[in-house]
């Protein structure tokens, strides 16, 4: 089969595996990772775009490298290609293996923030879409270069008080770490903001069934054109509408 | 009313030193409190349209929130000795395995100058903790917010829980968040669903009147 991924940036290494490893010929685009900070309407839209740019005939299918990510592919419609999206919530998902492992391993583990190859190297501080709009990563100085002495340490206090809220961050490896700075740089973070670490092992195999077109119901929703794709409210997260 | 005019304007401003001392200003001329507090909703109101359009992100409105909060410290004494009864009681929280609560904070802000006795129950409440403090406190409204797609099956367990508790009837219970639809409230059996602070005031208001 000839493909077309449409991947999160997030999983630049992981998705660039899969390929290579994949029989069919996978032409790949990357998509910033901020998308999924400009809230789910304005990162449907930008999806959708990059789908209605593909061209008509050349593919036999368009993959997506994302999972429901906030709604960020609700209402995603299939045009003259089929889509194929993984029934995750989100790249966490993907990098642990299956759906089932990550709602056990978040139920597990309240108060845990996520890292991978991607989340430490690509967009660092959500700079590339937000213009440090949101401005959880902004420091004291900027804050109050911007809002004064006063309101610039209320809005830093507010902004870092979830460090005090998680507890852990994990780090999921999928042995693509290409040496031990990402793990080292996950693991600094960690102590920075007072968290415990772990190092858990990720799983890729529902990435290489993915690009090797092994689409399962139970693990991927398929569009065919003219349907969208939709939040379920349920587990198994995505469903096709017509 | 002049005064009143300026402290619209330091809520949207987010100037909570401003706020606080036009309401020290307002109540000794004697102003009404509820006056003074029917022009803080409408304020934050603006504020939650200015950030639609995207002229307002969150350290705007957390100022904003700021400033009404600083007014709200002033006048919510004056309200308990007046025996002013409230709207509503209201139980808030961010549902199980979610810790996020800005925009929980937000609307249990704007919930409290909107009239409503407001049970904040922070982040990553389990529905046991809803049951108890909605019982406890006789709160007649339970407001659920969840920002992770990956946390709202809590939403349904909090729902059901109360169904299961024999309380379902008690109480109307609201959600949103970022990730929340009509669609979603409507599958997992709320009684409604916002898409904004200043809407969830509005439908609040809505629900508790029987």
């Amino acid at each position: 089969m000839r493909l077309k991924l449409i991947s999160c940036e997030v999983l630049f290494r992981e998705m660039c595996h899969a390929c290579a490893h994949s029989p069919h010929q996978v032409d790949l685009e990357f998509l910033p990772k901020g998308l999924h900070d400009l809230g789910g309407k304005p990162m449907a839209a930008r999806i959708q775009e990059a789908v209605d740019r593909t061209t008509q005939g050349e593919y036999q299918a368009i993959l997506l490298g994302y999972g429901l990510c906030g709604n960020g592919l609700d209402g995603l419609t299939a045009r003259h290609t089929r889509l194929v999206l993984p029934r995750a919530h989100d790249c966490i998902a993907l990098l642990m293996g299956s759906h089932a492992r990550y709602q056990a391993y978040f139920d597990a583990n309240p108060g845990t923030y996520y890292r991978s190859t991607g989340w430490l190297e690509r967009g660092q501080g959500l700079q590339q879409l937000t213009h440090h709009t949101l401005g959880f990563d902004e420091s004291l100085d900027a804050l109050v270069r911007q809002y004064g002495e006063d309101n610039g340490r209320y809005l830093f206090e507010e902004m870092t008080r979830y460090r005090a809220q998680y507890r852990k961050l994990t780090f999921i490896e999928t042995g693509l770490e290409a040496g031990g700075a990402f793990i080292a740089e996950a693991a600094a973070e960690a102590r920075e903001k007072g968290w415990s670490f772990e190092c858990l092992p990720g799983d890729l195999a529902w990435l290489g069934r993915l690009v090797e077109g092994a689409w399962a119901e139970a693990e991927f929703v398929v569009a065919e054109p003219g349907q969208r794709i939709a939040a379920s409210y349920d587990n198994r997260v995505v469903k096709v509408q017509a | 009313m002049p005064d009143l005019d300026k402290l619209h304007k330091a809520v949207i401003e987010g100037d909570w030193k401003a706020a606080a001392a036009v309401t020290h200003a307002a109540i000794a001329e004697g102003v009404a409190v509820l006056t003074i507090v029917g022009c803080l909703v409408p304020a934050m109101d603006e504020v939650g349209r200015l950030f639609e359009c995207e002229e307002y992100f969150v350290p705007e409105m957390l100022l904003s929130a700021r400033a009404m909060k600083a007014s709200m410290e002033i006048i919510r004494p004056l309200l308990a000795a007046a025996g002013d009864q409230p709207v509503g009681r209201v139980v808030i929280g961010t549902v199980k395995g979610d810790l996020h609560d800005i925009g929980k904070n937000l609307v249990a802000s704007m919930l409290e100058g909107g009239g409503f006795e407001v049970i904040d129950l922070g982040a990553d409440v389990a529905p046991a903790r809803f049951i108890e403090a909605a019982s406890a406190r006789h709160a007649n409204l339970v407001a659920l917010s969840a920002l992770l797609t990956v946390t709202m099956p809590s939403m349904k367990t909090t729902i059901d829980a109360f169904q299961a508790a024999g309380m379902r009837d008690k109480v109307k219970i609201m959600v949103g968040g970022a990730p929340v639809t009509q669609q979603c409230a409507d599958a997992i059996g709320a009684d409604g669903y916002s898409d904004s602070a200043g809407g969830a005031v509005a439908l609040a208001r809505k629900l508790v009147v029987v």
